[in-house]
């Protein structure tokens, strides 16, 4: 499996839509097997996830995000955790051990929104935050 | 108890703060020196003095620091005072520490962004705020950097259901006694009620990307879908740049030939002979080096609408060949011998009288009223000048989304040297000026510095006015004759602007012997 978070100054990018960097971690289902950091260039919505479908990200873990984008990636199959923010190594280990859903790693104003969209496949590593 | 402070109240807009600070306050306290805001804490009566830069911020912000530090010096207002004045602005305020908590957030800020203050106090201001320039070109971290405050700047946000709500910023930076930053403040003002009411006025003074409200232009607009509707050859006349293509581009894309292709020609640029070929094609051996078949306008368009560019400048020789296609519907590629059916709907564009062209025999009458079933005049932009404001906006917003820039507009002396421009080469002369202008502007507003030389100084295209040496009946015959001339002919009007009553404008013309127009201007 590999999941995305995209990453400024080592927590999760406020604005997916104009994010600069992203981690890419394959893992097992419990533990990181592989990472790598990808540059993103300053592109539309479309180019954008067609760039994140090119480097295989399954999951995306993602602070805010504009509908369009969010749209898009899900239609692609990307499974998209939005609104999330904190450390991103904090929120790479709370992903693995299923704690994502903790209240620490909403973005402000976001409590009770739904956090996780996915397209045709269901699954992930986490739960559904309580509302 | 000051008068201005103590009838604040929630409801009070901000231009009202803004005002009573001016009128009642400013003459006794142009010395404030210190604001009170809340710093690292979540509780706003936790407080601490700090100096306000007052170093040329937004309007709001510098009053508010003003009213702030009003009310810290008299000790008069209450910390639940300063909330409700916070509370009572309209626009969102929210203020940072050097870590970039958010230490204030007032109800504004609740309301356009989506979070409440009890949720945005403490945190990060860019997972509160989710700018689209957090990332790459922070405003406030610019201002605490360099201490500049910066002004109006227009951006979007993120609110919690993905949707973008465009915003403009306005930052200050806060500091101590001894002059250290120590934070700052941000102002944002939610543009999505003026966005809305300017797509709408977008909409109602645009069509299909031709931009105008002139009466000339609105009956234009009026006509225009009727035009489509039709199938009829349409005869396009105007001036060079007034948008012939763009009409008939218009005209192709609202009628039931949209589907089909839209082709233009330029009938002036080429020769006869190549003329003819591009226009119906050739078949292979047709001439020399016509290795293979090529199929013309004609049969490009089929099923579409093709355009005559400059019609007025072909050969009488071509004149008949276009006659027989327009009235048959057929013609022959050159090397044919077998006529090809053609369902394609004309629109011939000029830039010349094509009637004065008849008169002189230079162009065929059957041709002209072959082509002259319906006849759309485009006004020439000297003619409706009143339009240039809003073309000006248009092209502003064009070049800004083409090269990424943030210009706002033109200052008022570059619309009033734009207004009394003339325009030889009408919209594309003004599109030209524009895309000048965003070359040498690199944001704000375009300053007569970023015009074309010849418009800095005068009126392109004119002859500079030398005064040196110039007599003063020279002078006068000059702008008696500019006045004339810029109010097509109206001797009341070039009067009433040279400030002098029509029968001193009569008599002076006369005497300097100036010939006036025939046109008197005012039937146009």
């Amino acid at each position: 499996m590999v999941i995305a978070i995209p990453v400024w100054q080592g927590r999760v990018s406020p604005v997916l839509d104009v994010a600069g960097q992203l981690l890419i971690v394959a893992h097992d289902g419990s533990a990181e097997t592989a990472r790598r950091h990808e540059l993103l260039p300053d592109e539309g919505p479309e180019l954008r996830a067609q760039r994140l479908r090119t480097l295989g990200v399954q999951t995306l873990l993602c602070g805010a995000i504009s509908r369009p984008l969010e749209d898009l990636l899900v239609s692609s199959g990307i499974e998209v955790v939005p609104r999330i923010c904190g450390e991103a190594e904090e929120v790479l280990r709370a992903y693995l051990s299923a704690e994502l859903y903790e209240d620490r790693f909403a973005m402000p104003g976001c409590c009770g929104q739904k956090r996780r969209r996915c397209h045709g496949r269901r699954g992930g590593n986490h739960r559904q935050p309580p509302c | 108890m000051r008068p201005g402070i103590d009838r604040l109240q929630p409801q009070f807009a901000f231009p009202w703060l803004l005002h009573t600070v001016q009128r009642e306050e400013r003459p006794r306290r142009a010395g404030v020196s210190v604001l009170l805001f809340p710093r690292r804490s979540r509780c706003p009566d936790q407080a601490q003095h700090i100096t306000p830069n007052y170093g040329g911020g937004w309007g709001g912000l510098r009053s508010l620091g003003k009213l702030m530090a009003m009310s810290i010096q008299s000790n008069d207002l209450p910390s639940d005072r300063q909330a409700i004045i916070l509370d009572s602005i309209n626009d969102g305020v929210f203020t940072v520490d050097r870590q970039w908590r958010i230490t204030s957030f007032n109800r504004a800020a609740e309301r356009i962004t989506g979070v409440k203050r009890n949720q945005a106090l403490g945190r990060s201001c860019c997972e509160v705020f989710r700018a689209n320039i957090c990332e790459t070109a922070c405003a406030l971290r610019q201002t605490l950097t360099t201490g500049r405050p910066i002004v109006n700047k227009a951006m979007y946000i993120l609110d919690a259901h993905g949707n973008r709500i465009p915003i403009s910023i306005s930052t200050a930076a806060f500091r101590d006694e001894q002059g250290d930053i120590i934070g700052g403040a941000e102002t944002f003002r939610d543009l999505r009620l003026v966005d809305e009411l300017r797509k709408e006025l977008e909409a109602k003074y645009s069509f299909a990307e031709i931009v105008g409200r002139s009466p000339a232009m609105r009956q234009v607009f009026q006509i225009l879908p009727q035009i489509a509707e039709s199938d009829s050859t349409v005869l396009i006349e105007g001036a060079s740049g007034t948008g012939k293509e763009l009409f008939a581009r218009a005209i192709h894309n609202l009628s039931s030939r949209r589907d089909g292709r839209f082709v233009a020609l330029n009938c002036g640029a080429l020769p006869d002979t190549l003329l003819e070929s591009e226009l119906f094609g050739h078949k292979a051996g047709a001439f020399t080096d016509a290795r293979q078949d090529k199929p013309g306008r004609f049969a490009q368009a089929d099923g579409g609408t093709l355009l005559l560019d400059e019609i007025g400048d072909i050969t009488p020789a071509m004149q008949v060949r276009l006659l027989r296609v327009l009235q048959e519907k057929t013609f022959e590629p050159l090397g044919s011998v077998e006529s090809v059916k053609t369902d394609v709907r004309v629109i011939a564009a000029t830039n010349k009288d094509l009637g004065k062209l008849v008169r002189k025999g230079t162009f065929r009458e059957d041709l002209f009223y072959r082509i002259h079933v319906i006849r759309l005049v485009l006004p020439s932009l000297r003619d409706r000048r009143e339009d240039i404001p809003l073309l000006v906006e248009h092209f502003v917003g064009k070049f800004n989304r083409l090269q990424g820039k943030d210009v706002a507009g033109v200052s008022d002396d570059v619309l009033a040297r734009l207004m009394e421009h003339d325009y030889p080469g009408n919209v594309r002369e003004l599109e030209n000026i524009i895309e000048h202008a965003f070359v040498l502007c690199r944001g704000g507003l375009i300053q007569l510095a970023h015009l074309p030389p010849g418009l800095r100084g005068g009126a392109a295209g004119e002859a500079p006015l030398d005064l040196a040496g110039m007599t003063l009946e020279a002078m006068e015959r000059f702008l008696i004759a500019d006045a004339l001339r810029r109010h097509h002919g109206n001797r009341s009007a070039a009067a009433k602007h040279l400030g002098i009553h029509p029968s001193t404008l009569f008599r002076k013309a006369k005497a300097l012997g100036i010939e006036l127009p025939e046109n008197d201007g005012r039937s146009t």
